[in-house]
């Protein structure tokens, strides 16, 4: 644990004592051997689950995956994120820099955290970095509208959360996840105990984020630099669904009857998030819609509480974060570029940037769940659980991946198709860095299909 | 109420400071349309985004990374060699031979073996006592 840890801290000082020149040079390959070393998790000898195991923190199954994730996307936002700040004083360059560490440092300590409450502090931790990178380097006036509308969100949910926790402690003795699973039954009947119930889930279905409670998502996408849309949706939404598998074990007896709400919402939502990108102008808050409609399934998934449910959960949890995260790339390259995210403005790129055209099919094919990829396993798999639960179900998943199909497609269509607009005359070529970070995005997520059982959580 | 109060928060220095000043977007100019407002507020000039004169006018070979064709270029060789080189191939090849985790690629061949072998001696795939049933050791009906 320590060995991934320390040399994340290290970045920060390498960040500020490097010189100016090779300062993303330095980081990005600091970041990426920090990457190949974070695989070694994956290694997974023990019998009961857990490894690497120390007094605070370990891994398991279900962590592991989102921990390689969160490693790796640190290069990848060094790399993104390069063109735009590189003209902005040193100074803000490293502080830049030193927040997406520290953001990264958060991550791994909630991830791998044994004790929720070391899991709840660092899940309000990673706001604080967050916050800063969208309202800081945020391109308009209205991140900062944004800005408070992500910290609220999350804080009014959350807060609930610590509250119910600390019931909890005072119930069982303890919060550790690797005894709570032992401790008696709670004897969950009163009406206080449900709101105790939805207390414990609202903060993860509030990040996920749930229909209904996600409209911080779109507008911090819409505002956020770059790298803050890339861990946004990579990362930080997967807290979302890491703590709520954590905590559905401890919920037993009630979930059963309580979560219907819940679930109808979710799978609404899919349908509800889907109609609405279908009618989007903005590029950006396209992809953050159709991030809203991948996280309903996911949350759909949870909320059954099946093994198929929760590992079709990680698939998608894992698939979505590189997929997103590689489509709000090629936004931004886009928006470098014509200086715009209206979709409408920058038609027929096809023809200027034939290989960014490919990486913008493979990335939609991604996003709408192309057979051997994991993002279509992972659909299969929660869809099949939610449909062995209810056969109502597959009305709205069906209408789902539909719909994730059409607007897949029409982000497609309407960017890369067609004549290329008059007002466009000159556009830079595209960087071999452009084409270096899409290539990390979508290797990985090709290289899955070779090995999913990473990917599979408890079930393997 | 509290969009509100955050909207007053870029308005507040206007009413103080000298209009003149750029206090919509502080940051380079190659991030500030979207919005129609902060795009006129910068001349056309800068518009073109990378400063003055494109990168590939200075750097025919420009790869994206930095604007000091050595910089540029060495960096273009550390993201791809530990990007590619080091984490996708030595990474990808640590995965490949990680350890069979419980057994289960074993368990697999192994059991393709025992078919193939019971098949051929005519046995069932699956024998009804799977364990000797004199070897099971029971509880009097008494002892519970």
């Amino acid at each position: 644990m320590l060995k991934i840890i320390v040399p994340t801290l290290m970045l920060i000082p390498t960040a500020w004592l490097s010189p100016a020149k090779w300062l993303w040079p330095t980081t990005l390959a600091h970041s990426l051997i920090i990457a190949l070393f974070s695989l070694s998790w994956l290694e997974n000898l023990s019998e009961t689950g857990w490894t690497s195991l120390n007094l605070y923190m370990g891994t398991d199954p279900l962590s592991t995956p989102l921990l390689v994730l969160t490693c790796w996307l640190l290069p990848l936002m060094i790399l993104a994120s390069q063109n735009h700040t590189s003209a902005e004083p040193m100074n803000r360059q490293r502080t830049y820099i030193t927040l997406l560490t520290s953001l990264q440092l958060f991550l791994i300590m909630a991830f791998s955290a044994t004790e929720i409450i070391l899991f709840y502090i660092m899940f309000e931790a990673t706001l604080i970095p967050t916050l800063m990178i969208i309202t800081r380097w945020g391109s308009q006036a209205e991140r900062l509208n944004a800005g408070s509308y992500f910290l609220f969100y999350t804080l009014a949910g959350s807060l609930p959360l610590l509250v119910a926790l600390l019931i909890l402690q005072n119930n069982t003795g303890t919060l550790s996840l690797l005894t709570l699973h032992y401790s008696n039954a709670l004897t969950l009947s009163s009406y206080a105990d449900k709101i105790w119930w939805a207390g414990c889930l609202l903060a993860f279905l509030v990040k996920m984020p749930l229909y209904g409670v996600h409209l911080w998502l779109p507008k911090a996408h819409v505002e956020a630099p770059i790298a803050g849309s890339m861990v946004l949706a990579a990362v930080l939404l997967k807290l979302g669904g890491y703590g709520m598998m954590r905590i559905m074990v401890m919920l037993e007896p009630l979930t059963k009857e309580l979560c219907y709400p819940f679930i109808i919402l979710a799978l609404w939502g899919i349908v509800m998030t889907g109609s609405i990108c279908l009618r989007q102008t903005d590029l950006k808050s396209l992809i953050a819609y159709s991030s809203v409609s991948h996280m309903g399934l996911v949350t759909g998934g949870i909320l059954i509480q099946t093994p198929w449910g929760f590992t079709g959960a990680l698939i998608l949890m894992i698939a979505h974060g590189l997929t997103s995260s590689a489509l709000f790339c090629l936004a931004n390259t886009n928006y470098e570029r014509t200086h715009s995210r209206t979709m409408l403005l920058a038609r027929g790129l096809q023809t200027i940037f034939p290989l960014m055209a490919t990486w913008w099919l493979i990335a939609s094919l991604a996003n709408l769940a192309l057979p051997p990829l994991p993002n279509l396993m992972g659909e299969l798999v929660i869809i099949i659980s939610l449909f062995n639960w209810s056969w109502w179900t597959i009305a709205l998943t069906g209408t789902g991946t539909l719909i994730t199909a059409a607007y897949s497609l029409y982000m497609f269509l309407m960017t890369q198709r067609g004549p290329a607009p008059a007002h466009v005359i000159s556009l830079d070529p595209t960087h071999s860095r452009e084409h270096l970070l899409m290539t990390l995005h979508l290797l990985p997520l090709t290289l899955l299909i070779l090995k999913p059982e990473l990917i599979w959580g408890w079930a393997f | 109420m509290l969009t509100r109060l955050s909207r007053l928060g870029p308005v507040l220095p206007r009413l103080l400071s000298n209009p003149s000043a750029r206090f919509v977007s502080q940051s380079k100019p190659s991030g500030a349309a979207g919005s129609a407002a902060v795009t006129e507020l910068h001349p056309a000039a800068e518009k073109a985004g990378h400063g003055e004169v494109n990168e590939y006018v200075k750097n025919p070979d420009y790869h994206g990374f930095s604007s000091d064709p050595v910089v540029d270029k060495w960096n273009m060789r550390l993201g791809f060699f530990f990007g590619i080189s080091v984490a996708l191939v030595i990474g990808g090849t640590f995965i490949h031979y990680l350890p069979d985790h419980g057994m289960r690629q074993w368990a697999r061949r192994e059991a393709e073996r025992v078919i193939v072998q019971r098949e051929k001696e005519g046995l069932p795939l699956i024998d009804e006592n799977y364990y000797d049933p004199s070897k099971i050791v029971l509880p009097t009906a008494g002892e519970e």
